[in-house]
């Protein structure tokens, strides 16, 4: 659909290991276009998280590249470059409890981005707004429901203006009924164009906001489908074992 | 019991626990004020009613006693410079940096405090002044160690080295994502600790910081050996000339005790003001 003909995120036969010489990753190649939103599915130790934090260097890869809108990971001047692109969001939200959730949001602007204080706070609240947080603005992050605790960090992510998102299972530590409240905000931004790469099995995402899904197993790439193919219509045997077992 | 007096009871206690002062009000006017007050008038009544000896006491160590406060503050400060260098150090990726720092905790750690102070008054000058006379340099073969100084000096690498395995514990105790986070964000490593990861370190090892303090407060009565005229010195300089052991070191004692009293209830203050907000 929305897809350019340049790839924005270029995985290239990409390897790691880990130190007691288990694969982690073996030979993965994918590409993601602009304003895709490609869902990672897989069982656990599969290597799909490992693949998502090697995009911005969280992991270090042993060989291969990825290329991030012409950045590489490999190059270590580039990091810092390449990770105001790319904007996470993890399972365990990974807020500053020291911080209010305003100053969450404004710390990486003011001292990453350098904006004032007031162009900060101003952009801040306007994510929290957006991603329906705003009356908490002064409260502390322990204060917060596991679900709002994930939409401020959406809104973290977001305030560095970030070309692509990753989410690491952004759903999985959560209570069933707040898991909605996240997904909302993650079809919304969906819906205006962000590039997404998105590990998670929630299956109402995949139907109402990914355009392509990829299984991996074993640290490699099983199959590819565009949008929920993947989950009604697979073609591998793995893939249908696989899911016969999450859904 | 049905599920409605169970909700019945469980609004009555929190009802009731919503009415508790919270742990931030409380600090300020809790129990142990009480002890802070007997240990005070204890020191006022024995002045007032006996003051032959004890006002005298009081009055020949008073310069003790700001000695004794001055040598702990200054260590203290010192202490916390240092310790974080060195606590930085010891979770350093950088090998040297690493080794390094891990050689001065495991030596320092592993030597007597009293010792230490020791060499720094005088086995360091004697070194110097060899030195000078090796090299003809005169400044160095007329050094003469300040005590207070050396003290200073002595006290606050010995404690530094404990304070750098607070640190780096305190830092080792935060979940990684929380530097991922910020890397994330696009932060270098350093703007991370500065902004992310000290702040809640310091948090965490805040009870032990107060600690250390009320230690080095009573540690430092072994400056007293090294010529510094602190609480204990200025004791021992009353008791020689008197011969009032009992009286002397029953007044000595009582001022320790409320000193670190005091600086016991200061550190729970801060700990409670710095407490993360839940």
């Amino acid at each position: 659909m929305k897809t350019a003909n340049e790839p924005i995120i270029q995985i290239r036969n990409v390897y790691k290991y880990f130190k007691n010489d288990i694969q982690a990753l073996r030979g993965v190649s994918l590409d993601i276009f602009p304003g895709e939103v490609v869902m990672i599915i897989g069982p656990s130790g599969s290597g799909k998280s490992t693949l998502l934090r090697s995009i911005n260097r969280l992991e270090k890869i042993d060989d291969g590249d990825i290329i991030v809108d012409g950045l590489s990971v490999t190059h270590h001047e580039d990091i810092n470059a390449l990770r105001l692109e790319v904007g996470m969001v993890f399972q365990q939200f990974n807020l500053f409890p020291h911080l209010s959730v305003l100053e969450n949001v404004v710390l990486a602007q003011r001292i990453v981005r350098k904006r004032s204080a007031e162009e900060a706070e101003t952009k801040a609240l306007a994510l929290l707004d957006k991603v329906g947080i705003y009356e908490k603005a002064s409260a502390y992050p322990l204060q917060l429901s596991g679900g709002q605790q994930q939409r401020v960090a959406i809104a973290r992510a977001l305030a560095m203006d970030p070309k692509i998102m990753l989410f690491d299972e952004p759903t999985s530590a959560l209570d069933p009924e707040m898991i909605q409240e996240v997904l909302e905000v993650m079809v919304q931004m969906a819906k205006e164009g962000m590039t997404m790469v998105v590990v998670s099995h929630e299956m109402g995402f995949a139907r109402s906001a990914a355009d392509r899904c990829v299984l991996m197993d074993s640290g490699r790439i099983v199959e590819e489908a565009p949008r929920d193919e993947l989950f009604t219509n697979p073609k591998e045997e793995r893939t249908k074992q696989f899911l016969s077992k999450i859904l | 019991m049905s599920n409605k007096t169970k909700n019945d009871a469980s609004e009555l206690i929190a009802g009731k626990i919503a009415k508790l002062p919270q742990a931030g009000e409380l600090s300020a006017i809790d129990a142990w004020w009480g002890l802070v007050a007997v240990v005070f008038l204890g020191i006022i009544l024995l002045v007032s009613l006996y003051p032959d000896p004890y006002a005298r006491i009081l009055s020949f160590v008073q310069d003790g006693v700001i000695v004794t406060i001055l040598v702990t503050i200054s260590t203290f400060l010192l202490t916390m410079v240092l310790g974080l260098i060195c606590g930085l150090g010891r979770v350093s990726k950088n090998k040297f940096v690493y080794g390094l720092t891990s050689v001065y905790v495991e030596v320092i750690r592993g030597i007597p405090l009293l010792v230490q102070l020791l060499v720094w008054y005088f086995a360091f000058p004697a070194i110097v002044v060899r030195i000078g006379a090796a090299l003809n340099f005169r400044p160095f073969q007329q050094y003469l160690a300040n005590p207070i100084m050396m003290a200073i000096i002595g006290i606050s690498i010995c404690y530094a080295a404990y304070m750098a395995e607070i640190v780096r514990a305190g830092i080792e105790s935060l979940p990684v994502g929380q530097m991922e986070a910020a890397r994330s964000l696009g932060m270098t490593k350093a703007q991370a600790m500065r902004t992310v990861i000290l702040p809640q370190a310091y948090r965490t090892i805040m009870p032990t910081i107060g600690n250390e303090f009320i230690s080095l407060l009573k540690d430092s009565s072994l400056v007293s050996v090294v010529a510094v005229a602190d609480l204990t010195r200025r004791g021992r300089e009353f008791m020689s000339t008197t011969f009032m052991p009992i009286e002397t070191w029953l007044m000595i004692a009582l001022l320790y005790l409320l000193m670190t009293l005091i600086s016991a209830r200061i550190a729970k203050i801060v700990e409670n003001k710095t407490k993360l907000e839940k």
